[in-house]
């Protein structure tokens, strides 16, 4: 059954979640002026990685990538598929400790770290547990209730905007080489790699992929946009977080509550955990098709566990951001080697396959 | 004497509304047997006398009258003969052949009428409901339904005792893939006895018992019964039992009723709108208490934050204990309605009132607010469809109101991703829980 | 049979462990919490001093309580506040900031970056300037002021005392002044009044953090309206009549040349008569509201240049004419060299009930 819709659907909401945490903070720092150059080369690089990817998965037919680089000999899966599972545990490892140090910076003063990470863990191994389809429906369910909220509070966030702070609009090139615009990264790479996996559960029109990331564009420009609009650049360059101070600058009258914003932040956070839990799946799948013999019950177990005691010995905000770094390479590896290498070992499977 | 008849007599030897009466039909001695509390003999043996003087007076063959009367059966299968006998049937036994009859008698009146529903309310709708035998049930279906695609099967189940329960749904528009999976499995397991429909789901159709959500859905009205029928479900009866079990059950049975469709456009929209609020508040609104009060007290604004605090003054515990013990108090006053007889009901929804209303706020137990935010929720609660689901929805709140009190509006929120989650993995057979159709999702994996 | 023991073994467990960590961390109900609704904030000799003002709630009603201590930082003393409280002190609902005169001559950015570091203090807190010594005038606002939770903040809030003479500045744009290259806040000045009433003296000029000037509260309004706050419901008085100003709009346009910045600023203003002296013509009612407004704006425009604190925000349109590097030389190199062609336009939309002779 084509299921495009909720595919794209999970594709845009998990980008969503992993935009507005880091990303402004990471392109403000890179550059000075000229913000949206290093936002739409980024995105183009996505795009182009996300169009081979595709085109690559078309040719694959309905099988999903780690079978694929499986059938391909044990030198070509040590040499993507080792890359890919550390790469998950990356992520895994990062988001988490990050979001929970969000949350204690902002939110959750007085409550533990740990137990934070613990209940992002538990609850998006709770829903990797219940199966990719059962993801993708709950994505569906989330994003109804949470996209209204976000952007609701999305076009509040516009309220005290002085569009004069965009110029100057020209900027350097130097953010090529900056660190911080390579760590933006994070938000292009890996969040599209589930795609490769999702194939013999859930089929899809590759297109609609392409659709689902231009729409992704303003949220892009914009959770860069809005805290340097409001703030200036000079300003916003100060802030760890520059989206989520801004968000706290807006005032809604008229509604009951008054730190509202907290509402958009905490569903990015659900959003977030749909994508965490859509790593660990993934990451699940390649270590069970690589290993049959283990479960795969247990494997969902054991990897929150090992992401958990990882993030337990991280002590501070500079080591979280030590990871993040270290992460780049590898970042772009994937960024670069799954697609192309997908691309191509499908195009030879399917030219053995009319050669038979 | 007749062997069948012998063996019967032996096995009912203990119930005493059991008869076996010798008679004459046609100058061979026949037995009568059967329940005297099922049936009406007077009338029946009436009835027997007019099938046997119309036989005389058109010379019709004996044979012939006994396929007349009713069916004829092998005097071997008193397996049968058991159970048209339990079932309230005459059985007539030819002593000198050794044949039998099965013949449908003059029941006892031991039904109810059709009546309006009782747990369910209709508005602008038909206002018939489902009563305990199945064959009333059938038959008002089929009422509804002036369709030849409707199909009805039936099984009976169990050895021991046996239940008959019916499998209804409409052809061309339901999936029969679906259609074969249930009937396969009511035939798989068609030795096993279930008294309830715990055991029904669990033993019959093999879903799991640790679920929240029944994956039936219940309904007493007829006209629902068929629309959902109308849309490709699958309608199980139960003997004895008033209500209609459909399968697969969807998410938006607990908004959508087909009545609503009798409204303007624009009305039903809004009122399955206030379902979606209503349930949306239920499992919010408590949580959002505590969350408040105790964890994020920023969100609130200071007019109100003062206000709050100002009712929570002298109050000696936490704002989780306070809220979870007013939501028991709560539970058990529902509970106890729907226990009380009718004419004693009003008494608890008055004591009640005090307590919710005034006393536990002047003993200053609990804040005036709390009181505020149970009535909301109770009140949300209601507007659902049916009672089960209103009751899963009534457990789920606890969850949200726990994590609430741990991570506050973080805990509401993710508490909401879990609910969402658990929804969204239930499925029937493959067929999701959360989908518009029942159309089946791929095979399930991982 | 086991396994509906195992689960509910594991059921019970996580039952358990919930209840467990409900008590876990000290999450503090907002009743055991006083939650101070204004701080003022002085500084005598490298000693902050801090005075909060709590609603303290009663079975009655709400009584307003202020304390004071001081510290070598805002946090030293407000921890010292919180350890003499029967209640935790908790800043989350803080909405006013007062900081007295001379405190605000010295320089605020460092308390302002420190408000904006912390979590609990909501970036949208309104700052104000309290021309007097703190005690002395919170002493006046707990013994004349009628006692309700949000006392001195309502002054300031928008759909309550707020006027449009008032500048309504918070902690954000004061900390956005102090990083940013073009553009600088107002902060309002009050006192204590008579008869329990705050006086409003004006505004006063940032630069950098610190107070360098002050403006007066006609001023003020049009420094709002230039800055695109509705001025609405303001009463003009002049020599011959007083006028409700409807509805005001701005224009801009900035040119820049040979170094040089140009700026043609267009304000239309709907006005409506309220009340006059003598015989007056619509015509003279509007020549005089031109007038008046065009001095007023030279006055503060001279303020502006020669205390080199753009708080009209005017770098704002020349950003896309000054490179980055130079802009950040904007307040000391261009805006004084500023040339403001100003022109008000006043429509007179009605002249209430009664018609103008």
């Amino acid at each position: 059954m084509d299921k495009s819709w909720q595919v794209t659907l999970i594709y845009f909401i998990t980008h969503l979640g992993l935009i507005f945490f880091m990303y402004p903070g990471d392109i403000i720092a890179s550059t000075e002026d000229g913000h949206w150059i290093p936002i739409v080369l980024g995105f183009a690089v996505h795009l182009g990685a996300i169009a081979v990817y595709m085109k690559g998965l078309v040719r694959l037919g309905n099988r999903d990538i780690v079978s694929m680089y499986l059938g391909m000999g044990k030198g070509v899966s040590l040499l993507f598929l080792l890359p890919i599972t550390v790469y998950f545990l990356l992520i895994c490892v990062v988001s988490v400790r990050c979001l929970s140090e969000i949350m204690t910076v902002v939110f959750l003063s007085s409550t533990p770290l740990w137990a934070i990470m613990f209940l992002f863990l538990f609850i998006s191994s709770y829903i990797a547990f219940k199966g990719i389809r059962s993801i993708f429906r709950t994505g569906l369910l989330i994003g109804c209730i949470n996209v209204p909220v976000i952007l609701f509070f999305f076009s509040a966030s516009f309220q005290n905007v002085d569009w004069r702070y965009v110029y100057p609009l020209i900027g350097k090139s130097s953010f090529l080489t900056n660190p911080s615009y390579l760590e933006s990264f994070f938000v292009f790479a890996g969040g599209f790699l589930f795609l490769g996996f999702t194939q013999p559960y859930v089929a899809y029109r590759k297109r609609h992929i392409v659709f689902g990331a231009l729409a992704l564009l303003p949220f892009f420009v914009f959770s860069v946009y809005i805290p340097i609009l409001t703030f200036g650049q000079a300003t916003a360059s100060t802030f760890n977080f520059p989206f989520v101070v801004a968000l706290d600058t807006i005032s809604i009258t008229w509604i009951m509550f008054d730190r509202i914003t907290l509402f958009l932040l905490l569903s990015l956070i659900s959003f977030m955990m749909l994508y965490l839990s859509i790593v660990l799946w993934s990451a699940m799948r390649v270590v069970n098709q690589s290993f049959p013999s283990l479960k795969p019950a247990y494997i969902l177990l054991a990897i929150p566990l090992f992401v958990f005691i990882v993030c337990l010995y991280i002590p501070d905000w500079k080591d979280i951001t030590e990871f993040y770094w270290w992460g780049t390479y590898l970042r772009f590896y994937i960024l670069v080697a799954v697609p192309l290498s997908t691309c191509f070992f499908a195009g030879r499977i399917r030219k053995r396959k009319v050669g038979l | 004497m007749h062997t069948l008849i012998q063996e019967m007599k032996n096995k009912f030897s203990g119930d005493d509304d059991f008869f076996a009466l010798e008679e004459t039909f046609m100058d061979s001695r026949v037995v009568l047997a059967g329940f005297n509390t099922l049936l009406d003999i007077a009338t029946t043996k009436l009835g027997l006398q007019a099938y046997i003087e119309a036989a005389v007076l058109t010379g019709t063959a004996r044979d012939e009258l006994k396929a007349e009367l009713g069916e004829v059966c092998d005097r071997s299968d008193s397996a049968k003969a058991r159970l048209s006998l339990l079932t309230g049937k005459l059985l007539i036994c030819f002593e000198d052949d050794g044949s039998c009859v099965i013949m449908e008698p003059t029941p006892k009146p031991l039904n109810r009428a059709i009546e309006p529903p009782i747990n369910e309310n209709v508005f602008q709708g038909s206002l018939n409901s489902f009563t305990e035998d199945i064959h009333a049930n059938i038959g008002i279906v089929r009422k509804q339904l002036l369709t030849d695609n409707l199909r009805v099967g039936s099984y009976h189940i169990g050895t021991e005792e046996t239940t008959k329960i019916s499998l209804l749904y409409y052809e061309g528009r339901t999936n029969m893939e679906f259609i074969h999976k249930l009937v396969g499995q009511i035939q798989k397991n068609r030795s096993r006895q279930i008294e309830n429909l715990q055991q029904l789901s669990k033993k019959i159709m093999g879903f799991p018992s640790w679920v929240l959500i029944s994956k039936f859905s219940q309904t007493e009205l007829p006209q629902e019964a068929a629309n959902f029928l109308r849309k490709g479900r699958a309608v199980l009866f139960i003997d004895r039992l008033p209500i209609a079990l459909v399968v697969p059950s969807l998410l938006w049975d607990v908004f959508f009723l087909d009545s609503d469709r009798n409204l303007p456009l624009p009305l039903m929209l809004f009122l399955r709108a206030l379902r979606l609020i209503g349930a949306w508040l239920t499992v919010v609104l408590p949580g959002l208490y505590v969350a408040l009060v105790s964890v994020n007290p920023e969100v609130l604004r200071i007019e109100m934050a003062i206000s709050i605090a100002q009712t929570r003054v002298g109050i000696p515990y936490p704002a989780i204990i306070e809220m979870i013990l007013m939501l028991f108090i709560l539970e058990l006053i529902i509970e106890a309605s729907i226990r009380l007889p009718k004419n004693i009901g009003p008494t608890i929804t008055m004591v009640g009132g005090i307590i919710l209303g005034q006393a536990v706020v002047q003993a200053k137990l609990v804040s005036n607010l709390l009181i505020i935010i149970l009535a909301a929720t109770t009140i949300s609660n209601s507007t659902i469809v049916g009672l089960q689901h209103s009751l899963s929805l009534r457990i789920s709140k606890y969850v949200i109101v726990i994590m609430a009190a741990i991570y506050g509006v973080l805990g509401i929120l993710e508490g909401l991703l879990l609910i969402c989650a658990y929804v969204a993995s239930l499925n029937t057979y493959g067929i999701p829980y959360i989908g518009f159709s029942s159309k089946k999702d791929e095979i399930k994996h991982g | 049979m086991k396994r509906t023991l195992k689960r509910g073994a594991g059921l019970s467990a996580v039952v358990g462990l919930l209840c467990a960590l409900c008590g876990c961390w000290d999450n503090r109900d907002i009743d055991h919490r006083s939650l101070p609704v204004v701080m003022g904030v002085a500084l005598h000799d490298d000693l902050y001093e801090v005075v909060l003002q709590i609603p303290e709630t009663s079975q009655k009603g709400i009584d307003i309580r202020i304390i004071s201590q001081t510290g070598k930082t805002i946090n030293q003393a407000v921890d010292k506040i919180s350890e003499r409280m029967e209640t935790s002190v908790d800043l989350l609902h803080l909405k006013l900031i007062l900081v007295e005169t001379e405190y605000a001559r010295e320089g605020l950015t460092d308390s302002i970056s420190s408000f904006m570091r912390a979590r609990d203090i909501s970036p949208k807190t309104i700052i104000a300037i309290c021309d007097e010594k703190l005690d002395p005038f919170f002493d006046y606002v707990a013994s004349s002021m009628t006692p309700k939770g949000t006392t001195l903040y309502d002054c300031f809030e928008k759909n309550a005392g707020w006027n449009p003479q008032m500048s309504l500045t918070r902690i954000w744009e004061v900390y956005r002044s102090i990083h940013s290259y073009t553009r600088d806040v107002a902060i309002p000045i009050i006192k204590s009044g008579r008869s329990g009433t705050i006086d409003y003296l004006g505004s006063a000029l940032i630069k950098n953090g610190k107070m360098v000037d002050r403006i007066s509260p006609e001023e003020t309004l049009l420094f709002n309206s230039f800055n695109g706050q509705s001025a609405q419901g303001k009463i003009e008085v002049m020599d011959h009549a007083s006028v409700l100003i409807l509805r005001s709009s701005v224009r801009h346009r900035s040119k820049f040349a040979h170094g040089t910045p140009h700026l043609d600023v267009r304000i239309t203003l709907k006005v409506s008569i309220v009340e006059t002296k003598g015989s007056v013509t619509s015509k003279l009612v509007k020549k005089e509201v031109e007038e008046i407004l065009a001095k007023r704006f030279d006055g503060m425009l001279h303020k502006v240049q020669t205390q080199e604190s753009d708080i009209l925000g005017l770098g704002q349109y020349f950003r896309k004419d000054i490179p980055r590097a130079q802009l950040r030389n904007w307040r000391t190199e261009y805006l004084p060299k500023l040339k403001v062609d100003f022109k008000i336009n006043t429509i007179i939309q009605n002249d209430g009930n009664t018609k103008l002779t």
